[in-house]
């Protein structure tokens, strides 16, 4: 019976990694569409959220049943109750992929590059950082690697706010350009948000490995 | 011993003949509450449990080393009656043992050996017990039957009531819920967990999620020793011991 707990436990894990990738997947192919501007991509959105949300249920639903089952107690238990989260957070940074996406062909003729939309791939490549070394993090029970996670939260903090700062003062210069500005203040927005959730699973992982409660911020 | 401490061991040790079965046991047994002792077969509970009223004097070849603190008085010292101890202490035990006496003569028992006499006064001792070990709803047209005419969940809790009619501090448990099915468990944990608001429960059981689910405090015992004390919500969810974490996971052996 351990044994055939250890294997499921070991499944849902690669479960969640899995729907980790997918969620991570859509947010860096959005990011790609709006430096390309692939006005297309979102149309491959669709099927992928509904994946998305198919794991999102399949993982809630393995979790009950292992808990159920097993009655799992100590580390065993601290990991399904971190899956049980982890899963509504890469839903959500899967979301906020499709949400950029959504807003690319609004920003079709937007200038390839103007002061708004620049800061926003390097936040897009710091939050993708953030979320894929959490995921590491949660596969390897690793702390090591998002030790430095508030520090990259603090750094996309502050350049939310150049997007910000960058697209108010745009819009009153020109107000032709508000729904410009208005997305990348919305794209800023939605990476701020995969940084907080990539910084909800860390204090989770934090909690999966030493049993003790963090909060990142 | 602080006041919210009822039963102390310190650096207790215990020998059946030539065999150690308790190796430097010290545990403070918080009052009004629930402890459960957990640990594989073999590993000491039941033996712990039993040097708390002294049951281990009935084996000839057990030997002690250490003290053993009730309310801060050493139960081994010389001027403490065993009887004394065990009437504060009661026991209740894997297997239901009621007398093949009729259910009140079970309860009135303990109070008559103790010189109760008086018929109102055995009534009102009978009743209030029965109530106290949730069974007096059960049983109160019937109090004249025997006793080995009821369930086994009916006559676990009529130990209860036996034991508590003595007036106790501490009840001891020994597996209580072993040989009952789910429900007289339910009942039996529902219970226990009421008993600790007027008395301290210590309990031994190999079901890890009744210590969960009834124990305020759980200790882990292995192969004679403490391996950790600590509150139970701790001790499921983050124990400090690996040893413990291995117990409680499965991953023994």
């Amino acid at each position: 019976m351990v044994e055939k707990f250890r294997a499921e436990l070991r499944s849902l894990k690669g479960e969640v990694v899995e729907m980790g990738d997918l969620a991570l997947d859509m947010l860096q192919r959005a990011v790609k569409a709006l430096e390309t501007r692939d006005v297309g991509a979102v149309k491959s959105f669709d099927r992928d959220k509904k994946r998305l949300a198919d794991q999102d249920h399949e993982i809630e639903q393995e979790c009950l049943r292992l808990i159920a089952l097993y009655q799992p107690v100590a580390k065993d238990l601290r990991t399904i109750a971190t899956a049980l989260k982890m899963n509504t957070y890469l839903y959500r940074i899967g979301r906020y992929g499709k949400d950029i996406a959504i807003l690319v062909p609004d920003l079709a003729d937007a200038p390839v590059s103007s002061d708004c939309l620049d800061g926003i791939p390097v936040m897009a490549d710091l939050v993708i950082g953030m979320v894929t070394d959490a995921l590491t993090a949660f596969e390897r029970e690793d702390l090591s690697v998002i030790d430095d996670i508030l520090a990259r939260e603090e750094e996309v903090d502050a350049l939310r706010y150049d997007v910000l700062r960058e697209s108010l003062s745009r819009m009153v210069d020109d107000p032709g350009r508000i729904t410009w500005c208005t997305d990348c203040i919305m794209i800023a927005r939605y990476l701020e948000r995969c940084g907080d959730h990539a910084c909800k699973i860390a204090e989770k992982v934090h909690y999966m490995v030493t049993g003790e409660r963090v909060e990142i911020r | 011993m602080d006041d919210s401490t009822i039963l102390e061991t310190r650096d207790l040790n215990l020998w059946y003949g030539p065999k150690q079965a308790l190796l430097d046991i010290s545990i403070r047994i918080p009052k009004n509450t629930v402890t459960a002792l957990i640990g594989p077969s073999g590993c000491g509970k039941s033996t712990l449990l039993r040097c708390f009223n002294r049951m281990n004097d009935l084996i000839d070849s057990a030997r002690i080393t250490g003290r053993i603190l009730f309310e801060g008085d050493d139960i081994y010292a010389d001027h403490t009656d065993v009887y004394t101890i065990r009437e504060k202490i009661g026991m209740v035990f894997q297997k239901p043992n009621p007398f093949p006496k009729s259910i009140y003569e079970n309860v009135a028992y303990g109070p008559r050996i103790h010189g109760v006499r008086r018929k109102e006064v055995l009534d009102d001792v009978v009743e209030t017990s029965l109530k106290r070990a949730a069974l007096w709803e059960e049983v109160e047209d019937r109090l004249h039957e025997p006793a080995l005419a009821l369930s086994g969940g009916q006559q676990q809790r009529l130990c209860i009531a036996r034991s508590l009619a003595v007036e106790p501090r501490v009840i001891l448990m020994d597996e209580p819920c072993s040989a009952l099915d789910p429900i007289a468990t339910a009942k039996i944990e529902d219970l226990i967990i009421r008993l600790a608001r007027d008395y301290t429960v210590v309990i031994v059981t190999h079901n890890m999620q009744q210590a969960a689910r009834v124990s305020e405090y759980t200790g882990f015992m292995y192969m004679g020793r403490l391996v950790e004390f600590d509150r139970t919500q701790r001790i499921f969810e983050d124990p400090t011991e690996e040893l413990t974490e291995n117990y409680i996971t499965g991953r023994f052996g």
